[in-house]
C-alpha cells in the first residue's frame, strides 16, 4: 500500500538520448547531485554497443532510505530524442513528468496524470556555447529545479565533471544549467520534493570499482586485463591509480596471455588478479586448470554480460555460472563467489584473496553488467580494515622439506595444503607442474606414469587437491535472509538478483504478502547440510535469476537435492525489475491459494 | 662474489629425452651460461610449455614453471613483472613458440619484456610423434604430410625483427660454446631476447648432419651488429645456416623499466599489504 510518506521518500529518473549525446556523464552528474543531497542511489546504464547514435539511457533510483534496485516505473523522464520518448513514455508513473525540448520531441499519448514540461533545451544551450551537447546540462538544470534541490549542488557536480579539463567549459555549462533551473522554477512546476541533507554525502560506486578498490586494499598490486565490456571499469580504475598506489597494470595481447601472466605473477609472490567477461573467460579456461594443478592462487573476475558468443555486449545476464562450474579438463577445486552489490563486492575481493591464497586455488568472482558497469549503488561506512592471510608461505626449509635439492612444494599434509615458497628464496626451489607430479614436483606423467607403484600416488595427489573443497565449504558464507524469517514465499536469489528481489519484497509486504528472500553470494563449493537446513522453509521457494536454464537452481538441486517450487528467469538482456519479481510472486501466490 | 658451480644447477632428475637429442646440448649450455653469468639457482626462474623440450625445467635446479602448451612467455612476463630481480628464462619448442603461442612472442618482442626465450627448434612435433611444425620445410615428409609439406615454413627471426625485437640470435646445439655465449649475452641484454636454438630430433626428423654441414658463425665471417637491414640480410642465406647474434640494441628500455616509472619500482611480489587506512578511505571518498 502506498502512502504519502513512502511515495515522497524516493524518486526514479530516466535520461534518454543517442550515444554521443553525453547521457552517461549527464546521468552520473545527476546521480552525484542526488547523492550529495543525502539520498541513497541505485542506477542502471542502458547503453548500446556503439559509440554514436542509437538509443542509450541512464536510470536513477534515489531515496531517503536505502534503495537496492531500479524502483518502480519512472517519475521523471528526460528524453533528448523522439526515440527516447517513444521507448520510455509508457513507463512514466502517474504524477510523474516528462521534461522535453518541444522542437525535438513530440510528447504524444501522454497518460493522464503525467505532466509534460516543455523546455527549449537546445536553444538555451546554444546561447552559452556552440555545443549542442550542452542541452543535457540544461535538462539537468530543469530536473534539479523540479526536484527542489538547490542549484549549487548541480553546479559543483558540473565543475567536477568538466572543471579539471577545461574551466571555460564548466562555466558555460553552469550558466546553461542555471537558465534551465530558473525557467522551471519560474514556471512554478516544482512537483517533487524529497527531504534533502546536503551535509550527508554518501559514496556511489559500481561493483567493478568496488572490487578493484577492495582488491588493492587486500594487497593486490598486479592486475591484468584485455579490454572487454563490462569489465573495463576495473582496468580503467587500476590504470588511473597505478602511479599513486604503485600498481602494475598489464594489458595483455589476449585473455590467454592475461591469465597466464596473472598466474606467473602469483607464482612469483604477488597477489595477482585478472578480469574479463564471458567470452574472454572462455579463452582463459585452460589456464584456470593450470592454476589449480600448480596450486597457484589466482583471483579471476568475470563481469557477466548477455551471451552466448558476442551476445549483447552491453546488456546483462547471469549466464556464466555453468561455465565456471565446468571449467577445464577433469576435476579440480575452485571457489565461485557472486557479490550482490558494490559494498559486497568490496569485501568479497579481500575474502577471495585470502581464500585463494590459503587454499592455493583459483577463486572466480561473478559480477554482472547490472551492477558492474553503470550499476552504481550507495555504500555507507565501508571499512577498509583487513588482515592479509597468505596461508602456508615459507622462507626457510624445515626438516624433511628438501630432498635431492628440491623443495617438497606439493607435500601431502593433514589439511591437504602444502607449504609454498616464492622464487628468489634460497634453497626452496621447485617446479610448478601442469603435469601430474609427486610431492617434490617431479613428473608422474612420463617415465613413471601407469607404473603400478605410482598409481596410488596419482590418486593421493588428485585427492589432496580435491579435498580442499571440504574445508573451503565450511568457510564460505551461507545465504542471508532479507525480510523476516518465516514467510509463505521465499525468493531464492544469487549475486545481483538479490537487489530487485529486495525491492519487490518490501513492496509486497506493504501489500500484505508474506514473502522474504534468501540471498546466496558464495556459490561453490556449497555447504550441502547447512543449506538443506536453511532451505527447510515452510513456504514456497521461488528461484530468481537472469538466465534461461536456471543455472543456480540446477546447481542447488544437484548439490542438495532441493527442488524449487517455481522460478522467475529473465534473459532479454535487461535488468530484472522489481515489478517483474512482484508479478511473478503474485502469480505464484494465486497458485498457493488455489492449492489451499 | 663466489661463482656458483655447475653442480648447484644439477637436478636429481634425469632427462627423459631420446639418446642423442639436441636438447641435451641446450640444457648443458644453459647451465654453463647461468654459472658464467654469476647467477644463483634461486635467482632464476625457468618457464616452459609442453613438448619434449619443455620438460627442461626440473632437469635444471632453479625455480621452474612447467606450464601449458604455447604459454610460457606470458607466464614468464608475469613472473618478471611481479619480481623484476629474477632472471626469467622461457624454454620451449617450435610448436610452442612459433605455432600455438607465437602471438605472445610477437608482443613480448614489441614490449621488450626483460625475459629470455630459448626456442628449441627441431622443425617437427616430436612428443606427438612427428607432425608438421610451423618451421617444417616445404616438401618435408611427416605423418601429416606423407607426400611432403605444401606449406612454406615460418621465418621467426625476421618476423620478430620486424616486430621490434631487440635481441635476435640463432645457435646450434652441436656448437655448445657458441650457445652458452649467446645465452650469456642474452642474459646481459636489456629486454627481450629470442634465441632460436637448432636442436635436432634424432627420432622423427634428424637433421643433425645437415645442420652440422651447413651452419656457420656469422661472427667468424666478420659480421658486426649494425642496423635491422644488415641483420635481415645476414639471417637470410638460402645456401647455408647462419648462427650468431644478428641484431641487438640496448637503446630501448625494457617493459619492466617502463613499468617501474609508473609504479615507482614497487614490485608486486614485495608489496602485498593492505592500504594505509586513510588512503583507502580517501579512495572511497573519490566516489562521493
Amino acid at each position: 500500500m502506498e502512502n504519502d510518506e513512502t511515495k515522497g521518500a524516493e524518486v526514479t529518473i530516466r535520461l534518454g538520448a543517442a550515444a554521443g549525446d553525453g547521457i552517461q556523464s549527464a546521468g552520473e552528474m545527476m546521480m552525484k547531485v542526488l547523492a550529495r543531497s543525502g539520498l541513497y542511489i541505485s542506477t542502471y546504464n542502458g547503453n548500446q554497443s556503439l559509440i554514436r547514435g542509437g538509443h542509450v539511457w541512464f536510470h536513477i533510483h534515489a531515496g531517503t532510505r536505502k534503495v537496492y534496485s531500479l524502483g518502480y516505473g519512472i517519475d521523471f523522464l528526460v528524453p533528448l530524442t523522439q526515440l527516447a520518448f517513444d521507448q520510455h513514455f509508457e513507463s512514466v508513473n502517474t504524477g510523474g513528468a516528462v521534461i522535453y525540448d518541444p522542437s525535438i520531441v513530440k510528447p504524444h499519448d501522454l497518460q493522464q496524470g503525467v505532466r509534460g514540461i516543455p523546455v527549449p533545451l537546445g536553444e538555451i544551450a546554444l546561447k552559452y556555447d556552440k555545443r549542442p551537447i550542452m542541452k543535457n546540462t540544461v535538462a539537468l538544470g530543469a530536473l534539479t529545479s523540479n526536484l527542489g534541490v538547490k542549484f549549487e549542488v548541480l553546479a559543483d557536480a558540473i565543475t567536477d565533471q568538466f572543471g579539471r579539463k577545461n574551466p571555460g567549459v564548466a562555466e558555460s555549462n553552469i550558466k546553461a544549467a542555471r537558465e534551465g533551473y530558473d525557467l522551471v522554477k519560474n514556471l512554478g512546476a516544482q512537483s517533487f520534493e524529497l527531504k534533502y541533507d546536503y551535509s550527508c554525502t554518501k559514496p556511489v560506486l559500481t561493483a567493478d570499482y568496488a572490487f578493484a578498490l577492495g582488491a588493492v586494499n587486500a594487497g593486490c598490486r598486479f592486475y591484468a586485463a584485455y579490454p572487454m565490456s563490462p569489465a573495463s571499469p576495473i582496468v580503467h580504475w587500476m590504470a588511473s591509480h597505478a602511479k599513486q598506489l604503485g600498481l602494475t597494470v598489464f594489458l595483455g595481447e589476449d585473455e590467454i596471455s592475461v591469465i597466464n601472466a596473472t598466474i606467473g605473477a602469483s607464482y612469483a609472490g604477488a597477489r595477482a588478479m585478472c578480469g574479463t567477461s564471458g567470452g574472454g573467460f572462455a579463452l582463459m579456461q585452460e589456464a584456470v586448470g593450470e592454476a589449480a594443478m600448480t596450486e597457484t592462487p589466482v583471483v579471476v573476475v568475470d563481469v557477466m554480460r548477455a551471451g552466448p558468443s558476442t551476445g549483447l555486449p552491453t546488456k546483462t545476464s547471469q549466464g556464466d555460472l555453468n561455465m565456471m562450474l565446468g571449467i577445464s579438463q577433469d576435476d579440480f577445486p575452485r571457489i565461485i563467489l557472486a557479490p550482490r552489490d558494490s559494498a559486497d563486492s568490496f569485501y568479497t575481493a579481500g575474502r577471495a584473496f585470502n581464500l585463494a591464497e590459503r587454499y592455493q586455488v583459483p577463486a572466480i568472482i561473478l559480477l554482472d553488467f547490472a551492477i558492474g558497469d553503470g550499476g552504481y549503488s550507495t555504500v555507507e561506512g565501508l571499512d577498509p580494515s583487513f588482515t592479509v592471510d597468505r596461508g602456508k608461505v615459507v622462507s626457510v626449509p624445515s626438516p624433511g622439506a628438501v630432498s635431492g635439492g628440491w623443495f617438497r612444494r606439493f607435500a601431502l599434509t593433514d589439511d591437504n595444503i602444502s607449504p609454498r615458497s616464492f622464487p628468489g628464496t634460497p634453497d626452496l626451489m621447485f617446479v610448478a607442474k601442469t603435469d601430474e607430479h609427486d610431492e617434490w614436483g617431479h613428473d608422474l606423467s612420463d617415465v613413471n606414469s601407469g607404473l603400478k607403484e605410482f598409481l596410488p600416488l596419482r590418486v593421493k595427489m588428485h585427492e589432496k587437491r580435491m579435498k580442499k573443497l571440504e574445508s573451503i565449504k565450511k568457510e564460505l558464507r551461507l545465504p542471508e535472509i532479507f525480510g523476516p524469517t518465516g514467510a509463505d514465499i521465499t525468493i531464492v536469489t544469487w549475486g545481483s538478483s538479490a537487489n530487485p528481489a529486495r525491492e519487490a519484497v518490501q513492496r509486497l509486504r506493504m501489500q500484505g504478502v508474506s514473502v522474504n528472500s534468501l540471498e546466496f553470494t558464495d556459490l561453490y563449493p556449497l555447504n550441502e547440510s547447512e543449506i538443506k537446513r536453511i532451505l527447510q522453509v515452510p513456504g514456497k521457494k521461488v528461484a530468481l535469476e537472469a538466465n534461461y536454464t536456471g543455472q543456480f537452481e540446477t546447481l542447488l538441486k544437484r548439490e542438495t537435492g532441493i527442488i524449487m517450487d517455481a522460478h522467475i528467469r529473465k534473459y532479454d538482456g535487461e535488468p530484472i525489475y522489481p515489478s517483474e519479481v512482484e508479478k511473478g510472486v503474485l502469480s505464484l501466490r494465486k497458485e498457493v491459494h488455489a492449492v489451499v | 662474489m663466489r661463482l656458483s658451480d655447475l653442480k648447484e644447477f644439477e637436478s636429481d632428475t634425469r632427462p627423459d629425452w631420446c639418446p642423442g637429442c639436441g636438447d641435451f646440448g641446450v640444457l648443458a649450455a644453459l647451465k654453463d651460461a647461468l654459472v658464467k653469468s654469476g647467477k644463483k639457482p634461486h635467482e632464476v626462474a625457468v618457464v616452459s610449455g609442453i613438448g619434449c623440450s619443455s620438460n627442461l625445467p626440473g632437469y635444471i635446479r632453479t625455480y621452474g614453471f612447467h606450464g601449458l602448451h604455447g604459454r610460457p612467455v606470458p607466464v614468464a612476463v608475469g613472473i618478471k613483472n611481479a619480481n623484476p630481480s629474477l632472471t626469467v628464462i622461457a624454454t620451449a619448442g617450435d610448436g610452442d613458440e612459433y605455432g600455438i603461442g607465437f602471438n605472445h612472442v610477437v608482443h613480448a618482442a614489441r614490449r621488450n619484456d626483460d625475459i629470455k626465450l630459448i626456442v628449441m627448434n627441431n622443425e617437427i612435433y616430436g612428443l606427438t610423434t612427428g607432425q608438421l611444425s610451423p618451421t617444417s620445410k616445404l616438401g618435408q615428409k611427416t605423418k601429416t604430410s606423407p607426400d611432403g609439406s605444401i606449406i612454406y615454413p615460418l621465418q621467426p627471426l625476421p618476423t620478430i625483427l620486424g616486430a621490434g625485437g631487440t635481441f635476435i640470435a640463432r645457435t646450434f646445439s652441436g656448437d655448445p660454446k657458441h650457445m652458452s655465449w649467446v645465452i650469456q649475452e642474452a642474459i646481459k641484454h636489456r629486454g627481450f631476447a629470442l634465441i632460436d636454438a637448432i636442436s635436432p630430433c634424432v627420432t622423427w626428423y634428424n637433421i643433425y648432419d645437415e645442420v652440422k654441414k651447413l651452419f656457420y658463425r656469422i661472427e667468424d665471417r666478420g659480421y658486426k651488429i649494425t642496423d635491422q637491414q644488415a641483420a635481415f640480410n645476414a639471417m637470410n642465406d638460402p645456401q647455408g645456416i647462419p648462427t650468431g647474434i644478428f641484431y641487438r640494441t640496448e637503446e630501448k628500455q625494457s617493459f619492466q623499466e617502463k613499468l617501474a616509472e609508473i609504479n615507482g619500482g614497487k614490485a608486486p611480489a614485495e608489496s602485498v599489504q593492505t592500504l594505509d587506512r586513510n588512503v583507502a578511505l580517501q579512495l572511497i571518498q573519490e566516489f562521493a
